[in-house]
């Protein structure tokens, strides 16, 4: 990792990532054993495995945690978690993980970020997903070039994705009641906002 | 008319249903008749956030999503949920299950649903379809319907990672198989007629989102995938799951360009199988609507006139 050598740490974030992050009440069980980076699909491809990255947190290295790509190149298959000896639920970990580095800005141009606003956006507008909109605004996402390129590179998937009815060409699925699916939305995001133990 | 009394469930289609994953909701519904199971859908259920959601969207708006689809669900009846989507599976069950264990968590749910004039204070199970045809249904009456043997197709039986992960050995999941060597879907096969081969990336990972978002990840986990079922000299793979079926189906020509293979291995849903083997047609079991044609399991589906 690139400026381990001058890394700031921060002390106590792994009690603050116990107490705010789902599921990291159990990061003390922890032993190291590397089951969870063992069992990983494309563990070989995060700049540290799971285990790693939990030594991280103890060690309060909290601004290389959040800006490891182990949080973005997590394909959620849970092997780790129904295989860690101790019960710890590590994809849970990383997907709050993920949160906290997307809404603190250490997402950068990820992917995996882009790739979740175009989802989120589809979905509270539409209530739905809408698989073309979601992709295209993913590819788009990162420039106008880049979508051209993407977009022609996938087109040959997209013709027989609507040859085999699978892509519809009308108007988005939508839901009946929009309005009310935001609402809810809405104040979600309002009493996540208060944070913990603040009165909720 | 049969005397088998009917099994009611509640529905949770998930938007794959209306895309990608169509041939999946439209086999799940044509067998459940022929196995006495009655659905009725989720009224105006929404996006349940997939893999991705709580990464834009924040944990607990993530949450509420499954909060409104369970809080609409309770207002229609009793009934378990019945998803036929991996996903859709895990996201309403988790929440379903940390609503009714963890008091802060249904707080605040109930809180946001509030903004809505809903509450979700139910007792409701969020369930698998695979885990309803094994526990409620069973092997042997999947068996007796079968009027059309699927004799001689080889199948391999790729059950991925979100249908089993985490919840098929737990309590609350059914325990109704294995995490890393499930039978259930190799069982269906051999109830249908097919012939199970065997495969070992049963349980591999095809990437998920990331797959379809950054396929240059990835490409190498579908290639095992495929490539074993094809060494296994399989006619077709099976799976459970909307994004393995699409991931491994639609990056093939990806595959074949980048490491010089030439594989063209259809990819179908096990309902697929059940629907052809219980004696539907080809277009009811949605046969059609594979971007790889599953030729021989086409050759054995009944003709719309027979």
């Amino acid at each position: 990792m690139a400026g381990a050598e001058t890394a700031t740490y921060d002390l106590g974030f792994a009690k603050w990532v116990a107490g705010n992050i789902s599921g990291a009440d159990k990061l003390s069980m922890c032993m190291q054993c590397g089951m969870c980076s063992g069992s990983c699909p494309i563990g070989t491809q995060m700049d540290h495995g799971p285990r790693k990255l939990i030594m991280m947190i103890r060690a309060g290295m909290r601004d290389a945690v959040l800006s490891a790509n182990t949080l973005w190149n997590c394909t959620q298959c849970y092997n780790c978690t129904v295989r860690c000896p101790r019960g710890i639920p590590v994809t849970e970990i990383l997907q709050g993980l993920a949160t906290v580095a997307v809404a603190e800005g250490h997402a950068g141009g990820e992917p995996t970020a882009r790739f979740s606003e175009a989802f989120w956006w589809s979905l509270a507008k539409f209530g739905r997903t809408d698989e073309r909109l979601v992709t295209s605004r993913f590819y788009f996402s990162a420039g106008l070039a880049e979508g051209v390129r993407k977009s022609r590179e996938n087109l040959a998937i997209a013709l027989r994705m609507i040859k085999a009815r699978r892509m519809h060409l009308g108007a988005p699925h939508k839901i009946k009641r929009r309005k009310n699916l935001q609402a809810i939305l809405a104040k979600a995001r309002e009493i996540e906002a208060r944070g913990a133990g603040e009165g909720d | 008319m049969r005397e088998t009394p009917k099994k009611r469930y509640t529905y949770y289609p998930g938007c794959s249903s209306l895309g990608s994953a169509a041939h999946l909701d439209k086999s799940l519904r044509a067998i459940a008749p022929e196995l006495d199971v009655e659905l009725e859908d989720i009224e105006d259920w929404n996006c349940c956030g997939a893999s991705v959601g709580h990464v834009e969207g924040g944990a607990l708006p993530n949450m509420a999503l499954s909060g409104r689809n369970l809080a609409q669900a309770a207002s229609q009846a009793p009934d378990d949920i019945v998803t036929g989507c991996a996903s859709c599976y895990l996201n309403t069950h988790g929440v379903n299950e940390k609503i009714k264990t963890d008091i802060r968590a249904r707080r605040r749910v109930n809180e946001a649903l509030g903004a809505a004039d809903l509450c979700y204070d139910d007792d409701l199970q969020v369930r698998h379809a695979c885990e309803v045809l094994v526990n409620d249904v069973g092997l042997d009456v999947i068996r007796d319907r079968v009027r059309n043997p699927l004799d001689g197709l080889e199948v391999a039986g790729y059950v991925g990672c979100q249908t089993v992960r985490p919840f098929a050995d737990t309590d609350s999941g059914g325990r109704y198989d294995t995490y890393d060597d499930p039978a259930f879907l190799d069982n269906f096969a051999a109830a249908c007629g097919a012939e199970p081969v065997a495969y070992d990336p049963k349980t591999a990972c095809c990437g998920g989102s990331v797959s379809v978002h950054s396929p240059d990840k990835t490409l190498h986990l579908i290639k095992e995938i495929v490539a074993a079922a094809h060494d296994s000299g399989a006619d077709v793979i099976a799976t459970p799951c909307p994004l393995c079926q699409q991931n491994v189906e639609m990056y093939q020509a990806a595959i074949n360009k980048r490491f010089g293979t030439d594989f063209h291995m259809p990819v179908v849903f096990y309902s697929q199988l059940m629907a052809v083997a219980f004696g539907l047609d080809g277009t009811a079991a949605a046969l059609d609507q594979n971007m790889i044609p599953p030729a021989k399991l086409v050759d054995l589906a009944k003709k719309p006139n027979e």
